[in-house]
């Protein structure tokens, strides 16, 4: 399993497939910012969005979405608050936020927000 | 496909302004033939029927529906709901009270609005300003003055756009939503009553023949006290706002990109006065629905965004979503509105000395709130000036009623403007700040906790005021 900084380091991404996107690690979704859209309960499955958890990879469903890469605009990202699995949740140093941008050929490139964007956890 | 169906759009308003060109010369030459034939036409599509109001009254009560409660629907169908609901009255018109003249002239008009809009909203958006510092509650003043300030210069759009990215990094430890519903009731809306570029309803004013300076002269005197005004509520309140980082350290670094797009807007400001009206030098391109501003607007638009910076786009999220809306749910506005423009002048001229200023400047206050106010803008225009028999149609009936009853036209373009903050959906740029700061995780207030917790409490109380004082 990779870790988040090995993603981070390493340029790796992750997968996009319409409404459905993979991080390649384990993570707690605390909030997702997609469009105007801001998703924080991930208990519904028909509106928002679904999180499912599997061992070394985190799978993301967009309800309201049928294809990500053509629906959002050329310069729109994902914006994720998460915590690595295995860290401590209450601790806010742990929360990280990232911005998710869907590429062609279902890639999906990762990298921590920067200065560059304005985001509020 | 949905660049598809706006190429399809504006071909299909350049072919059928030209196809009425084609009709309207046509016809213009049978008129010539007697007097009596040109009088007896005009007279005979003189009003349409009350039940063709109806295509406007549903679109604009989609248009402050449909984001809200069912957006889903709205965000995918709305383009072609505005041009079916647009071309029922575009073929009324034509087919049934052979009125292309109304046709031709609103043609004209929402290229010239949209050139505008358009124009302002590519150029600001090629503009990156990123400020390292602490907000304080006088800084944050500043920049709503400024903002204000700026936002006769390049429209509460632009203003806005420029704007709020910096407003909320400064705030980013005490980020809360007043500070944007405050920066929506100045920048995005308030602000920009001195002049036509500053809200698309005084734009609309302009080009349908008031002075381009009229309004700073006329109403800077009500702008300057209530914008204090506001400005002092809000300080009061953001300074009870006492959140802070105790570890963030501030640079005070300021950064500017995308000074190209500073000569960008001034050629856009200035192409404004790129008129025949107003310049004599300027080629009369009529009856083409597009003149020579709007040809240098387009190419702005074309310009800014061909040689805009990614790293500025990335910076601002650029996308032309917002501007496509406008484009497409402005087609059917201005074509639906030909009707209820007739009616409603037909109407105020019969009820005549009962309108009065204070009732024009709640009525259109009112509406502009819960409607767009543009649209709402030129119906109470048009009835103003039917109150005294005169045409909106006509630049010189325009002029006189500017020169003659300038009160009345100082209360409906100071209630279009002020008003228009009322609600997310009363000017365009509400909107658009709403989605930006919701896109930086900002979740903003609901429709009704912003009128009932926002607007009721602070705006209204000012308007009475400025009611009170000016129109009473």
């Amino acid at each position: 399993m990779k870790t988040l900084n090995e993603v981070l380091e390493n340029g790796n991404g992750g997968l996009h497939y319409g409404s459905r996107v993979l991080l390649p690690f384990a993570a707690e979704i605390l909030k997702i910012v997609i469009g105007h859209e801001i998703i924080t309960d991930f208990s519904k499955k028909q509106h928002g969005a679904s999180v499912r958890i599997a061992a070394d990879y985190t799978e993301i469903y967009f309800c309201d979405y049928k294809n990500l890469e053509e629906e959002l605009a050329s310069y729109e990202v994902i914006k994720v608050v998460i915590v690595e699995q295995g860290k401590d949740i209450f601790d806010f140093k742990n929360h990280v936020s990232l911005e998710l941008d869907p590429e062609e050929k279902h890639r999906l490139k990762i990298a921590k927000i920067g200065d560059d964007l304005i985001f509020f956890e | 496909m949905k660049k598809i169906l706006f190429i399809i759009m504006l071909l299909n308003m350049l072919i059928m302004s030209n196809i009425i060109i084609a009709q309207d010369s046509a016809s213009s030459h049978a008129k010539k033939e007697t007097v009596e034939v040109i009088e007896h036409e005009q007279e005979e599509h003189a009003l349409p029927e009350p039940i063709m109001v109806l295509p406007f009254v549903i679109l604009l009560m989609m248009i402050a529906t449909g984001p809200i409660f069912y957006h889903h629907f709205w965000e995918k169908n709305y383009p072609k709901i505005a041009v079916l609901l647009g071309t029922i009255t575009v073929f009324y018109y034509w087919f049934v009270l052979h009125d292309t003249h109304s046709l031709l002239h609103t043609a004209a008009e929402y290229f010239s609005f949209i050139a505008l809009l358009a124009s302002l909203f590519f150029a600001s958006g090629g503009i990156m300003i990123k400020v390292d510092k602490k907000a304080t509650p006088l800084l944050n003043v500043a920049i709503l003055f400024f903002g204000a300030v700026i936002a006769n210069l390049i429209g509460t759009t632009g203003a806005s756009m420029l704007l709020i990215r910096p407003f909320l990094k400064i705030n980013q430890d005490r980020a809360k939503p007043y500070l944007i519903v405050f920066f929506i009731f100045i920048v995005s809306n308030i602000g920009g009553a001195l002049t036509p570029i500053g809200d698309p309803p005084l734009f609309l004013g302009f080009l349908r023949g008031v002075d381009f300076f009229w309004f700073i002269s006329n109403m800077w005197h009500i702008w300057l006290p209530t914008v204090i005004l506001i400005l002092a509520i809000f300080y009061v309140v953001d300074s009870r706002n006492k959140s802070e980082d105790p570890e963030r350290e501030y640079t005070g670094k300021f950064e500017f990109k995308g000074g190209k797009n500073l000569i960008y807007l001034l050629i856009i400001l200035l192409a404004v006065f790129v008129d025949p009206n107003v310049m004599s030098w300027v080629p009369n391109l009529a009856p083409s629905p597009i003149g020579l501003r709007e040809i240098i607007q387009f190419s702005v638009v074309l310009l800014s965004y061909k040689t805009a910076s990614r790293e500025i786009l990335k910076y601002n999220e650029f996308d032309v979503e917002p501007i496509r809306e406008v484009a497409f749910l402005f087609v059917g506005i201005f074509a639906t509105m030909i009707p209820a423009l007739q009616l409603i002048a037909h109407e105020a001229n019969v009820l005549g000395d009962k309108l009065t200023p204070g009732l024009f400047f709640w009525s259109t206050g009112l509406l502009s709130g819960v409607l767009d106010n543009a649209p709402t803008y030129l119906n109470f225009l048009s009835a103003a000036l039917g109150k005294f028999g005169l045409n909106i149609n006509d630049l010189g009936e325009v002029k006189d009623f500017q020169n003659l009853h300038s009160i009345y036209l100082q209360s409906i373009s100071v209630a279009a403007v002020f008003f228009g903050a009322m609600t997310y959906i009363g000017n365009g740029p509400n909107f658009m700040v709403k989605s930006i700061v919701e896109r930086a995780g900002i979740r903003m207030p609901s429709f009704f906790t912003y009128v009932v917790k926002y607007s009721l409490p602070i705006l209204i109380p000012v308007f009475i005021i400025v009611w009170l004082v000016f129109y009473l």
